[in-house]
């Protein structure tokens, strides 16, 4: 299943703070000002297994989603806006 | 399996107090010097924790000449210092002993942690002796596997006060991940990892070296190890691979793995072992090897790589490293009761495409060889490291 990229006001607000959580988590505070469709994995933020595992953390603490648990692919790692409307999506 | 034992200082390791002894330090219970030597050999890394200043944790790894995994020295819980210590090395705490002369921290320990074996120091001498505390292989890895922590513990300070970002932390400590053909002296690391390593382990089931030495001379599969190093040490063997290259024919040797046998699809290569030990995280190692079978695998025709795959809580890492590397799970794998695990966990075949752009090592990991103290030595199973075994260098 795949996270449908959503603009609200949730998602809005939940974007701001994954790009906190991704800059603490990198030390690169270049990522403050990140795109919402920049892809997390490869060339866009290189997210890897550490920091993935630190940010799906992170998410389940302050959000209470448990990503890893919901979606088995992890389609909703794609970029901060699949991710971010993954977390604003009503269950 | 305990893996780390966390051991108190005043009249415990020490005789006597190391704050209340003035000029004269307290000297080293000559009995438990013997047992934390003995284990060390064995792999079981020590660690500290202690009512004291830092000076004292620093006073007994001067006077034992032992390398301390972490040492938690202050004055609040035993209990909290347990905690950070299991946290901070990333073992399990059924995996770790605390020895403490004083009863009323045992007793603190034990209540706040029930998993963790709890021991008086007049017991710790006969505990060595327990199957607890006797791994049954001993790898070279395991030997050196307090001192690999005490360089972690540089590291990760280094680390702490560098100014750029990780990547650049990485290429600053000369990172160094080489990914080559597995040798027969290998085989006891590989099981070893097959036994230790859960957050980035396909499988579930620990893989003998009988099996690995016939993986190993299978025309069918390659075994493969991934070596790590930088300027602060050398980790040795940290992950393992093994892929099957066949064309679709039985192997009755991968039965193990609960992989079954091919369906006429002949351009596809499986890998039914995939693990790496947690203490490599986020040092680009499983990147590196999943990078390594994508190009091999391409290489040698095959259309997509497979990799069957556990779905557990504790596998999070490995799965988010697969869908880094653009793996994608297998709609409907989740149902398939029969490739279910050992632990009734489902399973998911995670694949890729071998078309198009293909995951690349990170420019980091292939720095230049590190020069890590006291390395003269030959590193054992080195002698089956052959050119190009680097994923950067030219093909096998």
């Amino acid at each position: 299943m795949t996270a449908e990229a959503g603009g609200d006001g949730g998602g809005r607000a939940v974007l701001g703070e994954l790009r906190l959580i991704l800059a603490r988590i990198t030390g690169d505070d270049e990522l403050l000002g990140l795109a919402a469709e920049m892809p997390l994995f490869g060339d866009g933020v290189g997210l890897d297994s550490l920091t993935g595992t630190l940010l799906l953390r992170e998410v389940q603490r302050q959000f209470g989603v448990d990503v890893a648990a919901e979606d088995l692919n992890l389609d909703s790692l794609a970029t901060l806006g699949t991710l971010a409307a993954f977390i604003a999506a009503p269950r | 399996m305990i893996k780390c034992v966390i051991w108190d200082i005043d009249n415990t390791l020490l005789d006597g107090i190391y704050l209340e002894s003035g000029q004269q330090r307290p000297g080293v219970d000559p009995e438990l010097a013997g047992v934390l030597g003995e284990l060390a050999g064995r792999g079981i890394v020590h660690a500290l924790a202690s009512k004291n200043p830092p000076e004292a944790a620093d006073y007994v790894a001067r006077t034992t000449r032992l390398d301390f995994a972490a040492a938690e020295c202050g004055w609040g819980r035993k209990s909290d210092a347990v905690r950070r210590i299991i946290g901070d090395l990333g073992i399990a705490p059924d995996a770790v002993a605390f020895v403490d002369d004083d009863l009323f921290e045992r007793a603190e320990v034990a209540a706040a942690i029930p998993e963790v074996m709890v021991l008086a120091p007049e017991d710790a001498a006969e505990a060595a002796s327990w199957p607890e505390f006797s791994p049954p292989v001993v790898t070279d890895e395991a030997r050196r596997r307090g001192a690999m922590y005490a360089q972690r513990r540089r590291r990760q300070e280094e680390a702490r006060a560098f100014a750029g970002s990780r990547d650049e932390f990485l290429r600053h400590a000369g990172t160094w991940v080489r990914v080559g053909p597995a040798g027969p002296a290998d085989l006891p690391r590989l099981h070893e990892l097959s036994v230790r390593t859960h957050q980035f382990n396909s499988g579930a089931e620990p893989v003998s070296e009988a099996v690995l030495g016939e993986l190993l001379a299978s025309p069918r599969h390659q075994v493969i190890a991934v070596r790590l190093s930088d300027r602060f040490g050398d980790d040795g063997i940290v992950g393992a691979a093994v892929a099957e290259t066949g064309e679709a024919a039985e192997t009755g040797e991968a039965a193990e793995t609960g992989e079954a046998a091919g369906t006429g699809e002949s351009a596809s290569w499986s890998v039914p072992v995939l693990m790496m030990s947690c203490r490599a995280l986020g040092r680009g190692v499983i990147d590196a090897l999943l990078a390594w079978l994508c190009q091999r695998a391409a290489r040698a025709g095959a259309a997509e790589l497979r990799v069957p795959c556990l779905v557990t809580e504790r596998n999070v890492p490995l799965r988010i490293a697969l869908t880094g590397a653009g793996f994608r799970a297998g709609a409907g794998a989740r149902d398939s009761d029969e490739a279910a695990g050992a632990g009734g966990a489902p399973q998911a075949v995670f694949t890729r495409r071998l078309s198009g752009k293909l995951p690349v090592l990170p420019d980091w990991a292939a720095g230049r060889a590190p020069e890590p103290p006291g390395s003269a030595e030959a590193e054992p199973g080195s002698a089956d490291a052959e050119p190009g075994s680097s994923v950067t260098g030219e093909p096998a």
